[in-house]
């Protein structure tokens, strides 16, 4: 150690350490490596040849030298060797390049510096991820919102459709209605065929049609005090011929807890068990049907069970998960279009279905809706006295559906009312004048002049008698306009001839 | 013989290291080791019938320059500025780090390597940035220590940068 300089060793104490620790490599002015001590190849400084250039043996001294100042390296390793604080100190025109082992704060510096950079990378991958799941949701529910405007756009088009098939198939229907005179028995039995057959079309259309108008959200419930006993009655009527005709046992049950008047849209209500019964007596071929309907904290539950073949556990399913995911099934094996149109329609009523079934044994189709108690209000009963007091009334019909216009002026007549009828919009007002009627029957989608505009026309002609809408549309927003337009009431065709009647009635009796 | 030192500059995690230990050894490692200080490795290369000595300077990454770094530049060449392309702030710190080194060291020969270029479905840099360097006259090579694209490239270009190099 005699021959490190004084002022090297006081630097080395400087830096609180024995100079016995160190290794050094002295370099004179020319840059040749002049002596070494301790040891280098602790440091990977293999082969040190004294008097050789020291940049070409030591490679990291490349461009350093010569320096002016004492510079420090801290932390170096050459290839996989130890960590050096490398220290270049110049003194009298040579250099002295110091090494102090760093291996242990290097490790440890290494071990922090790992986790945090670590870390970092990790929190830069998760704030992209939740980025592109952002931007992969934006384009999912912006593809959604285009998908949902298409269907709209494609169920309007049906209801749109399904109204011009619903009105032609009215004419059909009445016209057959209006053949009402002694025929030939095989001219009895084509009857028959065309009027079964048209009802059958027209029930297709107008279930499809409320299946339309729910997916696209266009079905409002109207609540109203309903008599639960009165539809438990009315299905015995409709349902007791058909399942006796099939040699099955129809019972219905009702508990005596149910209150007499329940807040329901009852037309629904009625619907949905209408489709469950029905399908019930479609499917069973031998032994019983039966009904229950039971309520309890405001919920009105109903049953429908029979000894039919059963649905597969496979349909069931299929027929539950279509459900619970708000889509609707289109196509269920066995399951007509009635049970999907139940499903939503309880749904939208707060209630439930539920399917039970064992093949072979049968089926029990189970559930709830909403239907709060409320108080015993007396039916004003509508009896046919009436009529003698309002027969002489004077009516006015304008409908450019000969067909259908026909068809309500000879009912009305039949019942002792005069009436007069226009196919031409255009002389409808003309009429009014002349001849002052007690009511209008109106359509209200005609040639020349709609009825929206003619009720204006009216009232501004002081004309103040009831005006009844009649139109082939069963859209709710239609029957509003039109009440809100000013009519009195909304009939839709085709016309069911005892509404038509009730409606006349009720309506004159009241002005 | 010429002895050349270049340093890998570039914010951590790049890959600065695995492209050492690509173009000195051949090798790769998928597992994450990071650098503290800095790791010195030499290669000779033949270019236009000279051998060259390369001592290669792998820098600890960081996004700034601090004065520990600063002392590693000196005497250096030339540098290879080391971006992970499926990382795009790590370009940008690229670009931030050319001009401090530049402030450091003064004009000397660079490449900006877009390293990872075998993670293409991860890729974060768009075109129109590269262009951009490239219309300024900068080189950019895409790499890959992992598989080797454009490594022997990257290195080569530099050396040659540097023979051409009048300042030095
Ligand atoms: N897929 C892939 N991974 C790489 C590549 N280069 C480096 N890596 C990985 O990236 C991480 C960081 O590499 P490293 O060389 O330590 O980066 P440094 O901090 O810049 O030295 C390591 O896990 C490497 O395995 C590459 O070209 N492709
Ligand atoms: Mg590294």
């Amino acid at each position: 150690m005699a021959r490190i300089p004084f002022s090297i060793i006081k630097y080395v104490r400087f830096l609180w350490m024995s100079e016995k620790v160190i290794t050094y490599l002295h370099i004179d002015a020319q840059g040749q490596l002049v002596d070494w001590g301790g040891y280098p190849n602790y440091y990977g400084l293999v082969n040190l040849v004294i008097g050789k250039q020291a940049t070409e043996q030591i490679s990291f001294l490349e461009g350093l030298l010569p320096v002016v100042h004492t510079e420090v390296i801290q932390f170096l390793r050459v290839g996989t060797s130890n960590s050096a604080h490398v220290h270049i100190v110049p003194y009298q025109s040579h250099t002295w390049v110091l090494l102090f082992d760093a291996t242990a704060e290097h490790d440890r510096q290494q071990k922090v510096q790992q986790q945090a950079n670590e870390l970092s990378i990790l929190n830069y991958r998760q704030s992209r991820l939740i980025q592109q799941m952002e931007e992969t949701w934006q384009a999912l529910t912006e593809e959604k919102q285009q998908l949902e405007q298409i269907s709209q756009a494609q169920g309007r088009f049906f209801v749109t459709l399904s109204h011009e098939l619903r009105a032609s198939l009215s004419s059909i229907i009445n016209n057959t209605d209006l053949l009402d005179i002694p025929l030939e028995e095989y001219e009895t039995h084509y009857l028959t065929t065309i009027r079964n057959n048209a009802d059958h079309l027209l029930s297709l259309i107008d279930n499809s049609l409320e299946q339309t108008k729910l997916e696209i959200g266009q079905v409002v419930l109207r609540p109203s005090r309903c008599e639960v006993k009165q539809t438990l009655k009315e299905l015995e009527n409709l349902f007791l011929p058909l399942a006796q005709e099939k040699g099955l046992t129809f019972t219905l049950e009702s508990q005596p807890t149910i209150p007499s008047f329940v807040m329901i849209d009852g037309l629904r209500f009625r619907q949905v068990l209408i489709n469950l019964v029905n399908n019930a007596i479609k499917f069973t071929e031998q032994g019983f049907i039966k009904v229950t309907l039971d309520w309890q904290d405001d919920q009105l539950k109903f049953a429908v069970a029979d000894s039919g073949p059963g649905i597969s556990p496979e349909s069931q399913a299929k027929i539950l998960t279509t459900f619970h995911r708000e889509k609707i099934a289109y196509h269920l094996p066995g399951v007509g279009l009635g049970l999907t149109m139940s499903f939503n329609l309880i749904q939208l009523m707060g209630g439930e279905l539920k399917i039970k079934s064992t093949p072979a044994v049968g089926s029990l189709f189970s559930g709830f809706i909403q239907a709060p108690a409320t108080g015993y209000i007396p039916v004003v009963a509508e009896t046919s006295q009436i009529i003698t007091t309002t027969s002489l009334a004077r009516i006015l019909i304008i409908d450019d559906d000969v067909v259908n216009c026909s068809l309500i002026e000879t009912t009305l007549r039949e019942r002792g009312y005069l009436v007069v009828s226009t196919y031409d919009s255009r002389d409808a007002i003309q009429l009014t004048r002349q001849i002052q009627p007690d009511l209008i029957l109106m359509d209200l989608l005609m040639p020349h002049l709609d009825g929206y505009t003619m009720i204006q026309r009216l009232r501004e002609q002081q004309f103040t008698q009831p005006v009844i809408a009649i139109s082939a549309s069963n859209f709710e927003h239609d029957r509003l306009y039109a009440l809100t337009s000013g009519c009195s009431d909304y009939l839709v065709k085709p016309i069911n001839i005892e509404q038509l009647l009730a409606v006349t009635e009720r309506t004159l009796c009241k002005c | 013989m010429i002895q050349k030192k270049i340093c890998m500059i570039g914010d951590f995690a790049v890959g600065k290291t695995s492209l050492v230990a690509r173009f000195v050894r051949q090798t790769f490692s998928d597992k994450y080791l990071t650098t503290i200080g800095v790791k010195i490795d030499t290669k000779l290369i033949n270019l236009s019938q000279q051998q060259i000595k390369l001592i290669l300077w792998d820098i600890a990454g960081s996004d700034a320059l601090s004065t520990v770094t600063a002392s590693y530049l000196r005497g250096a060449a030339g540098y290879l500025l080391v971006v992970d392309g499926t990382r795009k702030p790590t370009w940008d710190t690229a670009l931030n780090l050319q001009e401090l080194v530049n402030s450091q060291i003064g004009n000397k020969p660079f490449i900006f390597l877009l390293n990872k270029a075998d993670l293409q479905e991860q890729w974060e840099i768009n075109n129109l940035d590269i262009t951009e360097q490239l219309q300024q006259g900068r080189a950019v090579i895409h790499t890959s220590a992992k598989i080797g694209t454009g490594v022997e490239e990257a290195f080569m270009q530099l050396a040659m940068k540097l023979l051409n190099n009048p300042l030095d």
